[in-house]
């Protein structure tokens, strides 16, 4: 454990070198786990227990890898004791990132953090969430999706300001991930200005309200990116009842362009004719009249 | 009689007011000759600007010529109403003049008039040159009283409260003339085969430069040559007469006219010049009377010193106020004597195209009739009139000499003045910008700081004038900036907001330059938190970063190790930072002098550290051994 060793020499603690960590209640981080685990489950990734069973990792030999020199193996070590249930691997990681990784082992490095997450990493992963190197601060923006944390939040906003796109995208998605309520005004703002992700991310975050927030930016955000946020939405299996659902039609039958005919297009498409839902019936006769082929 | 005859005459004359000055006889021959002289000249008189004329800087002469003068007791237009006028030439077509009374501030009259000259004002009369004739108008209401032609091209020409005079060429050949200003006829003439300059008239004399070099002084009811002047050690080709003094000289420096102009030098005669800061190197003591563009009103005019003077017996030149000011386009600038800038008027877009020194008052006339009346002192606005002009004003030429305007000035607002001027967009004015901003450097207060940023984030200001005002802001070293300083810091870079750091780089190297002030702990922990927000920032250029890991450093006072220690641990290994030479340097030096025993050692390791770059283990490990 070399990070470990020249902390140990200097004295260094995570803690004392970043800060202390957050002021998070036990309720607060219960909350948190069990928010991660149903996050991950929304996202299709499986969570992993903390304290599951897994072949014993040795923890001093991957923490000496991670802060090798050889970028190729301390990768690797950051996988494996990300995949460790071992405390002291998480432990190993937060030192290697205490003290520094170059980027390309830090975005693995972080990643693994994430697989047992605990409050400390929070303060870690803000670190990364600015660093000059824009993929790891996208990396660092991911992972923070998964701390109900307000520092985690406030991160993830700050991340939707970033100049650099690739880091605006993740952000986005972090906010979705993460269900960040307080980055609703700045995905609105990236909307308007045209920005995919912004549009995906609200599309995910929509509920009936937030849907409606999304139809009134008609003549705000550019007519194909509307109408591919509320065609997100439109779709989701999650979103209901179907009288919204209907609002939603209304919403994208307002927009001009020929996107949205291919948004309704694609939801009755998906959507089986039985049982019947009044919102496919709208969204066809809005087809119709858009194409001349009601009858 | 032949010329030669007159030649001696003319000496024999002089000789003769020397020898008998003051003596029954002698001021009888004086009028015997000068009536002989007047037959001659009226012949059209060649020997008076022949070189042996005359002997040069005869005192007794000069003396003569002085005392000859008929001077108002007080400084007083020439007009015989003494009303302080003004006579504009405007655009309109055709031209046309308007003469403007300052005192009641009202318009006198308008004229169509083809005005192809400056305008010169007498008694009751002004006289210009319009087509190609001189053309007397009565002064109150601008009726054409006269009008005499010209035997060639006209040099320049002048009056006085009785006469006009006029100096023209044909070829190698001048002339000068004088007019009677009620009739138009000719009083006097006389040519030159060398070269003559541009008139001016003062108290019934005429002063004349002759080639270059000499100024000769005539009795303008006569053409009586009284005496010469021979500059010895500088040109004669400027002229400025107020009501009581006459000043000569050349772009180098002016001399005042008086007993002590016969030593012909700077020394010994009353000799002054002003130091004009290189940005205003357009500006002139007043105009090349040889120049024919000065006969006219053109962008000469509008860069000018304008001084008054205080008599005196000894020289140097003693300016009234202790001071002079410059007349550059739209601004007007107040020096003390040493030329340090006391104060500046910044006209509000159009320039100033016109400019007197009335000895109370700088007046000045902008391009759009408006008036302005400055505190010579203090440069604040005493009073603004108009003209009351429809099109765009060529030129004026004011008769106010001594006129003070009623009221007290309006507070000076240089700052303000400098201000504008910095942040003018006009790309004539870059070097002007470089006079403004160097002041404003010099004066203390945080407001001064913000506009000086504000220069800086003008998207349109030249990159030169920022560099240099990016130097000024590091040199002001005001601790009392810091607080505007901070708030430069507040704007980072965001996508969604549109804005981007302005001047992170000087505004740090700014707060390091006053690091060693005495601080108030509050503005030191505010800078220090928005140093740091750029130091995380991952957008803040490297060559930036340095200047605020070397602000940290400087204002800090350890409460930065910390974000410094992990800036450096977060970025030991990466090749793009911890490769940068500057980047290293600076942030070994901020924590090995204003660290500690723990910052020591953690740099320490860092060393040790194999992933390390390279470049940033030679830096510690050289700064540690240091």
């Amino acid at each position: 454990m070399l990070c470990i060793a020249y902390a140990s020499r200097v004295k260094l603690r995570r803690d004392a070198v970043l800060g202390t960590t957050l002021a998070m209640t036990r309720i607060s981080w219960a909350h948190a786990v069990l928010f991660t685990l149903a996050a991950g489950s929304v996202a299709g990734a499986a969570p992993k227990p903390i304290h599951a069973k897994a072949p014993k990792t040795d923890v001093s030999r991957l923490a000496t890898a991670l802060s090798g020199t050889d970028p190729e193996l301390a990768a690797k070590a950051a996988d494996d004791l990300g995949e460790s249930p071992d405390p002291a691997a998480h432990d190993a990681l937060l030192d290697a990132l205490a003290f520094g990784l170059a980027p390309s082992v830090a975005v693995p490095a972080m990643l693994a953090v994430v697989g047992h997450p605990a409050p400390p990493d929070v303060v870690a992963l803000r670190r990364y969430a600015g660093h000059r190197q824009p993929s790891v601060r996208g990396a660092a923006l991911n992972a923070l999706a998964a701390y109900p944390d307000p520092l985690a939040h406030a991160a993830i906003v700050t991340g939707l300001h970033d100049p650099t796109g690739i880091v605006r995208a993740q952000a986005a998605n972090a906010a979705a991930k993460g269900r960040v309520r307080e980055a609703y005004d700045p995905l609105f703002a990236l909307l308007d200005r045209g920005e995919e992700s912004a549009a995906k991310a609200l599309a995910e975050l929509a509920d009936p309200d937030l849907a409606r927030r999304i139809g009134d930016h008609l003549g705000k955000a550019p007519d194909p990116m509307l109408a591919e946020c509320l065609g997100l939405v439109l779709r989701r299996a999650d979103f209901g009842p179907d009288s919204a659902r209907v609002d939603i039609v209304r919403a994208i039958a307002k927009i001009s362009d020929a996107s949205a005919v291919d948004q309704l297009t694609q939801y009755v498409d998906g959507t089986p004719k039985t049982p019947p839902r009044e919102s496919r019936k709208e969204a066809q006769k809005v087809i119709d009249a858009r194409l001349g082929g009601g009858k | 009689m032949s010329r030669t005859q007159f030649r001696v005459s003319a000496r024999s004359a002089d000789a003769r007011v020397l020898t008998a000055n003051g003596s029954r006889k002698g001021q009888v021959k004086r009028a015997i000759l000068a009536v002989f002289g007047i037959g001659l000249v009226a012949c059209g008189g060649k020997g008076v600007f022949s070189l042996s004329a005359m002997t040069d800087n005869d005192r007794g002469a000069l003396s003569a010529a002085l005392a000859h003068r008929q001077l108002p007791p007080a400084p007083s237009p020439i007009n015989g109403w003494q009303k302080p006028r003004v006579f504009a030439v405007q655009a309109t077509s055709p031209k046309s003049i308007v003469a403007f009374d300052l005192a009641a501030g009202a318009q006198l009259w308008k004229a169509n008039a083809d005005v192809q000259s400056r305008i010169w004002v007498g008694g009751n009369f002004i006289i210009d040159v319009e087509g190609h004739q001189l053309v007397a108008r009565d002064q109150n209401r601008g009726d054409v009283r006269w009008k005499a032609s010209l035997g060639g091209e006209l040099v320049g020409a002048a009056a006085d409260r009785d006469r006009a005079y006029a100096v023209w060429h044909d070829g190698a050949s001048f002339t000068i003339a004088a007019f009677d200003g009620s009739s138009g006829d000719r009083v006097w003439k006389m040519s030159s085969s060398g070269k003559l300059g541009a008139p001016a008239a003062q108290g019934g004399v005429v002063y004349v430069p002759y080639l270059e070099q000499w100024l000769s002084i005539l009795d303008g009811k006569t053409g009586v040559q009284l005496a010469r002047l021979r500059g010895i050690d500088e040109q004669i080709s400027t002229l400025r007469v107020t009501s009581r003094v006459a000043y000569y000289g050349s772009k180098q420096g002016m001399f005042e006219l008086d007993a002590r102009s016969v030593a012909g030098t700077r020394e010994g005669a009353t000799y002054g010049k002003v130091t004009i800061p290189p940005q205003l190197d357009r500006a002139r003591y007043g105009r090349d009377m040889y120049d024919p563009i000065d006969a006219t009103y053109s962008a000469n005019d509008r860069a000018h010193v304008l001084w008054a003077t205080e008599p005196t017996d000894t020289g140097p030149m003693k300016f009234s106020g202790g001071g002079y000011a410059i007349a550059y386009f739209r601004y007007v600038f107040g020096f003390d004597k040493t030329g340090a800038l006391t104060w500046a008027y910044d006209h509000p877009r159009i320039e100033l195209i016109a400019s007197a020194h009335t000895g109370a008052a700088i007046l000045a006339v902008a391009a759009n009739g408006d008036i302005v009346e400055l505190d010579p002192k203090t440069g604040g606005v005493r009073q603004q009139l108009s003209l009351g002009t429809t099109a765009p004003v060529l030129g004026a030429t004011f008769d106010a000499d001594g006129w003070s305007p009623p009221g007290e000035a309006k507070p000076a607002e240089t700052l303000n003045a400098l201000v504008e001027i910095a942040r003018d967009h006009d790309a004539r004015f870059e070097r002007v910008k470089e006079l403004a901003v160097a002041t404003l450097a010099k004066l203390p207060g945080p407001e001064v700081t913000a506009q000086l940023l504000a220069v800086l984030a003008d998207e349109r200001a030249p990159l030169a004038l920022k560099d240099d005002v990016v130097d000024l802001i590091v040199k002001r070293k005001d601790p009392a900036s810091l607080p505007v300083l901070t708030a430069q810091l507040l704007t980072q870079a965001d996508y969604l907001a549109k804005t981007e750091p302005e001047s992170l780089g000087p505004v740090a190297k700014a707060i390091a330059g006053i690091g060693a002030a005495p601080l108030d702990p509050v503005d030191i922990a505010a800078a220090v938190s928005g140093l740091e927000s750029h130091l995380d920032a991952p957008t803040t250029p490297i060559p930036d970063l340095v200047l605020v890991i070397d602000a940290l450093a400087a204002i800090g006072g350890g409460t930065e190790r910390a974000a410094l220690t992990s800036h450096v641990l977060l970025y030991h290994s990466d090749d793009e930072l911890a490769g940068d030479a500057g980047w290293d340097r600076s942030i070994v030096r901020a924590l090995v002098d204003h660290g500690g025993p723990a910052e020591h050692e953690l740099l320490h390791q860092i060393a040790l550290d194999p992933r390390t770059v390279p470049s940033l283990t030679t830096a510690i490990n050289d700064a540690l051994v240091e």
